[in-house]
């Protein structure tokens, strides 16, 4: 039995370019943007309205990208420069100003591509290295200040601290939610999926953020209610914790994969899927108050390992393995996404020390490797049940 | 065969060659290896039903099919499919226990897996990108060279030096080959540098995975003499050989899953 609230937030999606459409010509700006580190709040604050961009899973939209960007850089660079030489995407055709976090630098080369071929107005958000040094962090909150003067010039209003207030208080109640909705699918005998968890995420890229708000609460009253009518058995489903590299709306590839093939998604740590929304604790209404916490948050993979037996990135995974209860990690790779690429044997090896496998699959956009990726991806659940097949003929 | 006895068998659908195995009350009782034609599924059943007439069986008699490979998936009269990765740790373990490292070189992949003490697969990793490390690329080689797949090895083995070979795509080392020919290289001397390249290459895989012996060689490739003995000197590793057809491993593997699988819905 499929919840009733997933067919609402499914609709809303529907509706919300229409929606967008009209709001500008009522005077509204849509601030689109990328990457990890962009804070919403202010955005929302200064009444202007975020929209996450970016989608994958197109080999078509990757052909198109690379007449403008290097064969090099990743395919979802290489997808989103495709986006805006298309001008397709109905969020990307609203977007006022394309807000973009150096965080990833090749996403950081994709706004100095879009402004210089497609003439986008971009607004960039400078992100330290080291983002536990005194430094870093002043570093970061001046570049924040910045940010926000620009988009005060942008909107041609100045943010106000009772505004940003209620801001922040949406979005902690949304990060709430989205926390308990992952708590609710990794349940033994789960009211909801993962795969259905992730797609409310991404519609939280582009809901009105107060009526995305009121579709999570309506969506948790309705499993409180709804509880005893679990969707998936548990009967020996090989638990799997998705990592690694970005996976956008539109790229379903290796998800479809994992789950034709018996294996059961109980959680993520993906930039694009619940890390957004862990570890946000803004002390004070103000813009060091969301610097300082932005920082804290679990870095991206594009930063570097400065400590590995500190490194909050691989505490944070192995904190979601238990509490997931993964049995092994399947770490996706995309194609020149070196951020993640470059750190799958370290995450590898400091796994195997608590005794969880990790797989890596690398892939891309174009169809081509699905049945390599099935093998591996078969492979590796046989493994993590055939322990409990070697148990039951013994 | 008595009645009363049980049988199983695996059937392995390569690229190059479909595999099967029957065995009955543990031992193995009949075997074929044909080469994969165009019919995938047709292929894996001519091998499975020449393995069970060198059996002396009928296909009634089966209790239950295990299919494995990269044709597992057009196995309709299979009770279960597998993966290869699966069915070689299994066979690998069944024909030598202690094996705890196995580099499987088929004929379009190659593999390197690993086993705990139980013959359980701990970890694994797998090329099937590009041909450097498969039979593919060494069919290619042979041809290069106008001597038959079976005679690279001992040629490699004869050599009195070795060439150095900088390419293992299998396009730029048949281009680099034929320059090097013209070089005046010797042809074994040669040969035996590509043996190198592969090796060196498998043991970059094999660094991901870490190896632990026993080191158990199957696939096609593993007949090979000069390959067997450029891995022992690259991974200075003895390399197991146990009294079975290397190509074999995978279709065993699969027949004594077949029969695990069996007793356990039983």
């Amino acid at each position: 039995m499929s919840l009733k609230t997933l067919k609402k937030i499914e609709d809303a999606v529907k509706e919300r370019p229409g929606e967008l459409s009209e709001a500008r010509i009522k005077g509204a700006k849509v601030v689109g943007w990328f990457n990890y580190n962009i804070p919403e709040e202010i955005i929302y604050a200064l009444g202007l309205i975020p929209i996450r961009l970016g989608t994958g899973g197109n080999d078509k939209l990757v052909e198109v990208g690379s007449r403008y960007i290097s064969t090099k850089n990743c395919v979802f660079t290489r997808e989103v420069v495709g986006l805006f030489a298309k001008n397709n995407d109905p969020y990307i055709k609203n977007s006022d100003v394309v807000a973009v976090d150096a965080t990833c630098i090749q996403i950081y080369r994709v706004a100095e591509l879009i402004q210089y071929y497609f003439k986008v107005n971009t607004v960039i958000l400078g992100v330290p290295r080291n983002f536990s040094s005194p430094e870093g962090k002043s570093y970061f909150e001046s570049e924040l200040q910045r940010f926000v003067n620009d988009l005060e010039d942008f909107s041609g209003k100045k943010l106000e601290e009772t505004k940003l207030s209620q801001a922040i208080k949406l979005y902690d109640e949304i990060r709430f939610a989205i926390r308990t909705l992952y708590e609710y699918q990794a349940a033994d005998n789960p009211p909801i999926k993962w795969r259905e968890v992730f797609n409310i995420v991404h519609a939280g890229f582009y809901l009105d953020r107060k009526k995305y708000l009121s579709l999570l609460k309506e969506l948790l009253t309705e499993i409180e209610e709804n509880h005893g009518y679990p969707v998936i058995s548990e009967k020996g489903n090989a638990r799997i914790l998705l990592s690694g590299s970005i996976i956008p709306p539109g790229d379903t590839k290796l998800i479809d994969i994992i789950e034709q093939l018996g294996g059961r998604i109980v959680g993520d740590d993906l930039w694009s899927g619940l890390n957004s929304f862990l570890n946000v604790d803004i002390k004070e209404p103000t813009v060091k108050g969301i610097a300082d916490a932005y920082i804290d948050r679990v870095p991206h993979a594009a930063l570097p390992y400065l400590d590995l037996e500190t490194d909050r990135r691989l505490k944070n995974l192995k904190q979601l393995i238990h509490d997931f209860k993964a049995q092994g990690v399947i770490y996706h790779t995309l194609r020149y996404c070196d951020a993640f690429s470059f750190k799958a044997i370290e995450t590898k090896n400091v796994l195997k020390r608590e005794k969880i496998p990790l797989l890596e699959i690398h892939t891309e956009y174009a169809g081509s490797d699905i049945e390599a990726i099935r093998t591996r991806v078969e492979a590796f659940i046989e493994m993590l049940k055939l322990g409990k097949v070697q148990e039951l003929i013994a | 065969m008595a009645n009363n006895d049980h049988a199983f068998a695996g059937v392995d659908i390569g690229s190059l060659a479909a595999k099967s195995i029957v065995v009955s009350n543990g031992s193995i009782v009949g075997q074929s290896l044909i080469r994969t034609s165009i019919n995938t599924e047709e292929s894996g059943l001519i091998a499975l039903h020449k393995a069970i007439d060198s059996a002396k069986l009928s296909q009634k008699d089966l209790e239950f099919i295990v299919a494995t490979g990269y044709g597992r998936v057009s196995a309709p009269y299979a009770n279960k499919t597998i993966t290869e990765i699966t069915c070689h740790g299994r066979g690998a373990y069944y024909l030598h226990p202690n094996t705890r490292t196995i580099i499987d070189m088929g004929g379009q992949d190659c593999k390197a897996i690993r086993l705990d003490k139980d013959g359980t697969v701990i970890d694994f990793v797998m090329n099937d990108k590009c041909a450097a490390g498969t039979g593919r690329f060494l069919e290619v080689m042979a041809n290069v060279f106008k001597v038959k797949l079976e005679d690279l090895g001992p040629l490699a083995l004869s050599a009195k030096e070795i060439v150095p070979m900088s390419s293992t795509c299998t396009v730029f080392a048949e281009s680099e080959t034929i320059s090097l020919l013209a070089r005046g290289e010797k042809p074994e001397n040669i040969i035996k540098g590509l043996h190198y390249a592969i090796s060196n290459r498998v043991a970059g895989m094999l660094s991901r995975i870490g190896i632990e012996n026993d080191v158990f060689f199957s696939g096609g490739v593993a007949k090979n003499v000069g390959m067997k003995a450029a891995l022992e000197e690259v991974l200075e590793a003895k390399i197991v050989a146990p009294n079975f057809d290397p190509q074999l491993v995978g279709a065993l593997g699969a027949a004594i899953l077949a029969q695990d699988y069996s007793l356990k819905e039983a």
